[in-house]
């Protein structure tokens, strides 16, 4: 771009200035100003110090989160649990958006979308229960309508570690699908048709259509949409590690994360300055893993770049 | 890059541009109104300076559709008397235990709270004021009511909380459904339940004849642990407890106590035989929930000699109780109130506390409601319900107060209650660390780490889905990796500090 003073800009440009404000006022407010209260992560919070005027500690309050077994055990789930929806979301995703563009009734592409969204409108504590119902030693449906029936023996699922791993995934991407695909779905519905005619002409199938043509097109997309799902690899869905498995003690090794961990831990304690601490953490380590991707993807093609 | 500076420079200038607007437009208002406003703002002061406007938070389980009604009432009392109004703010008990750290972060509008399960965190944030002199000052009818029961409040030496005055002198028990027992004509053999082994009997006969009755379950769900009111003296938390309801001054490991592995051994057995249910780990609803849909027989509780009758009210079904050993005054009461350290009226919250602690007619308000309207007086001088309407249908029972002695019976009471209460209370063993307070500053890291091993273990073990033969010792090794025995070394030095040893 070649130099120019603001002044001039501004001359040329400003209504597109006066179209950001609302936005940029919008985050002025809810993101930059709440960042002044990271400085609690430093201090022992008290009531007539607030938040800016207690006692500084420095690091102690971020020790919690290292200083024991249970910092790896929750750093591995966060992290593990997180790259499967990464990875399994991208895959679902795209191919969901896919097969709803595929569909040629518009009635019947509605009628898909609503319910594959619909899940994503409940309240966590309502899909727990709805888990609960299916999963219940003595109640549930599936010990009592399908294992007892077929002669087999009854599961305790909320003592049995190994099932976790796929029932929060299954529920993730139950409940997340309907809206992740949406944005794949409108990008593929954007993409100019007549490429898909001249690729049928050439005698292209339904499959090298998709990947030769589809794929392509949508890759700015999926590599923005990674590069943010990365920046929040260090937190996670509170409600699906905490809710759904009903806070169940003896499963815990496979669905604590570094959030319920906090919780648990600050829940009897009602520490601020801990709180803020694990924020602070997941914050940075966020922000420094979108940098390194952002990084990574401007060597490998700089011109999907996010920054 | 050049984008996002030029950006956020017009953010900057556009924020200042408005910032700029609203200085001047307020100044070009203020002119005219000026003296109109002042007026009214020295009416105002006047105003506040004889009625001082206080919020107090409290946690219920009972009805306050009606409360704007009966606060009114209220304040009647308190501005000719005091020259105070309150509001209550009540919240539902599962509502409660969410919003309390957003109360006490000194945030909210908050000049009065209710702690249950102990004030240290409050205390610990520097949200309780230092209330020694104005108790002195304003609350004597608090200090001849508690006596030394108040040291239930104080913190090395200095009062910051005031303790409802209640049955200070409790022990674990057994709560169970008494119209179950006595269809079943197994009341003789109840009666004769002297520990929780004994119950096993009721249970087997329990589940036998009533399919669809749980014979045991959690008190609350699974939101506290099974042994919550143990028969320990938990000292502020349960990492170092003083065993028998604290007979002698040595803090003890709970977890590694013989007293806990049989509890855990009884619990395993139970559940193994089917009196528990399979999926009582992740049970939801609490003992009263669950009884009023006939759905539970019996849980474990807090059990003091009014158990009986505040169950059977607040449940509505007939209830009765097996305290298992003799009731005990613990270190602290578990619910005390506190005034908030950034309140701008602690004098008034002092008098309000002192009045509510003394005033028969307030009392009798705050927890009945208005006469006539949510209670009516009996023959005997006691209170019910108005004709046709019970507990689900009056529209206000708050059942809150600081003093049970200060209002009159509930119907299904005994009459001879506050008698009976003061007898308990002053006749009861006490605890050798009654008034101890624990400071858990220097173990933060030590205790967040122990309340995530507990999250694991403790709740499987006290509701027997695991095997103690098993978990308990890992539960215990993992306890001991997270540092317990330095939270405990902590206490015991504290202990012995605040006993002068």
């Amino acid at each position: 771009m070649k130099k120019k003073n603001l002044s001039s800009r501004l001359k040329k440009y400003w209504p597109f200035y006066i179209m950001a404000l609302p936005g940029l006022i919008y985050f002025f407010i809810n993101c930059y100003i709440p960042m002044s209260g990271l400085i609690l992560a430093f201090e022992k919070y008290s009531v007539s110090g607030g938040i800016f005027g207690s006692k500084k500690i420095g690091l102690q309050n971020f020790k919690f989160l290292f200083s024991n077994a249970d910092a790896w055990i929750m750093t591995r789930n966060t992290l593990l649990y997180n790259l499967t929806f990464i990875v399994l979301g991208l895959v679902i995703s795209i191919m969901t958006a896919f097969l709803l563009h595929e569909l040629k009734s518009s009635l019947s592409r509605k009628v898909y979308q609503t319910v594959i969204l619909f899940p994503s409108l409940l309240s966590v504590i309502i899909v727990s229960y709805l888990v609960n119902a299916i999963l219940a030693g003595d109640t549930g449906f599936i010990n009592n309508h399908i294992l007892i029936p077929l002669g087999l023996e009854p599961v305790s699922f909320y003592s049995e570690k190994k099932w976790w791993p796929f029932i929060l995934t299954f529920v993730h991407f139950w409940q997340m699908t309907g809206t992740s695909c949406i944005l794949y779905l409108a990008n593929i519905s954007a993409i100019d048709t007549s490429l898909y005619e001249a690729a049928s002409i050439d005698g292209a199938g339904r499959w090298q259509s998709f990947t030769k043509i589809t794929i392509p097109c949508i890759v700015p997309t999926i590599i923005t949409l990674t590069i943010l799902a990365v920046g929040k690899i260090f937190n996670s869905d509170f409600g699906l590690f905490y809710q759904v498995p009903m806070n169940s003690g003896a499963i815990i090794d496979v669905t604590q994360t570094i959030d319920t961990y906090v919780y648990r831990g600050l829940l009897n304690t009602s520490n601020l300055g801990m709180t803020a601490a694990a924020g602070f953490y997941q914050s940075v380590v966020g922000f420094c893993l979108v940098f390194f991707t952002n990084m990574l993807v401007k060597k490998i093609s700089k011109e999907n770049a996010m920054f | 890059m050049k984008k996002i500076t030029a950006l956020l420079m017009m953010a900057v200038m556009l924020v200042s541009l408005f910032a700029g607007c609203g200085k001047s437009a307020q100044k070009n208002d203020a002119k005219p109104e000026n003296t109109s406003e002042k007026t009214t703002e020295v009416a105002k002061n006047t105003e506040s300076a004889k009625v001082e406007k206080i919020k107090i938070w409290v946690p219920t389980s009972g009805k306050y559709d009606d409360i704007d009604a009966v606060m009114a009432k209220v304040n009647e009392i308190t501005r000719a008397k005091i020259g105070v109004e309150v509001e209550f703010c009540p919240l539902q008990f599962g509502q409660w235990f969410g919003q309390y750290s957003l109360l006490l972060s000194g945030t909210e509008d908050v000049d009065i709270m209710a702690n249950y399960g102990g004030y240290l965190n409050a205390y610990s944030q520097g949200a309780c004021l230092d209330l020694t002199d104005l108790l002195n000052e304003y609350g004597q009818d608090i200090i001849a009511t508690e006596g030394e029961y108040l040291k239930g409040g104080m913190i090395d030496g200095r009062q910051y909380a005031i303790p409802i005055y209640a049955a200070y002198a409790w022990n674990m028990g057994l709560i169970y459904r008494q119209d179950v027992v006595d269809e079943l004509g197994l009341t003789d053999q109840v009666a004769n339940v002297k520990t929780l082994e004994d119950w096993e009997p009721i249970l087997a006969a329990v589940k036998e004849a009533k399919p669809d009755m749980t014979p045991y379950v959690m008190n609350t769900g699974a939101t506290a642990s099974n042994f919550q009111y143990g028969t320990w003296d938990d000292l502020g938390n349960n990492y170092g407890v003083l065993l028998d309801g604290g007979k002698t001054s040595e803090v003890v490991n709970l977890f590694e106590s013989d007293e806990y592995a049989r509890l855990c051994k009884i619990m395993y057995d139970w559940n193994q035989k089917g009196y528990s249910s399979k999926d009582i780990q992740t049970q939801t609803d609490g003992f009263g929930t669950l009884t009023q849909n006939d759905a539970a027989f019996s849980t474990l509780g807090q059990t003091d000699f009014n158990t009986k009758f505040y169950q059977t009210t607040s449940i509505g079904k007939p209830i009765g109780i097996v305290m298992l050993g003799d009731a005990v005054g613990r270190t602290y009461n578990n619910v005390t109130y506190t005034v908030m350290s950034n309140t701008k009226h602690p004098e008034a919250c002092m008098k309000f506390l002192n009045l509510w602690f003394s005033d028969t007619e307030l009392g009798n308000l705050i927890k009945y409601g208005i006469e006539g309207t949510h209670y009516v007086v009996n023959g005997d001088g006691m209170a019910e319900y108005p004709e046709g309407q019970d507990a689900n249908s009056c529209t206000y029972h708050l059942g809150a107060s600081v003093s049970n002695t200060v209002a009159i019976r509930w119907v299904t009471e005994n009459p001879d209650y506050v008698k009976l209460l003061n007898d308990a209370n002053s006749s009861a063993r006490r605890s050798v660390a009654l008034g101890f307070a624990f400071n858990t500053d220097s173990v933060t890291n030590e205790i967040t780490q122990l309340d995530n091993v507990r999250a694991k273990y403790q709740t499987g073990l006290e509701t027997g889905v695991m095997d103690p033969d098993q978990y308990l010792p890992e539960f215990n090794k993992a306890l001991k990796d997270a540092g317990i025995d330095k939270v405990i070394a902590e206490k015991q030095a504290q202990l012995d500090a605040y006993l002068g040893k």
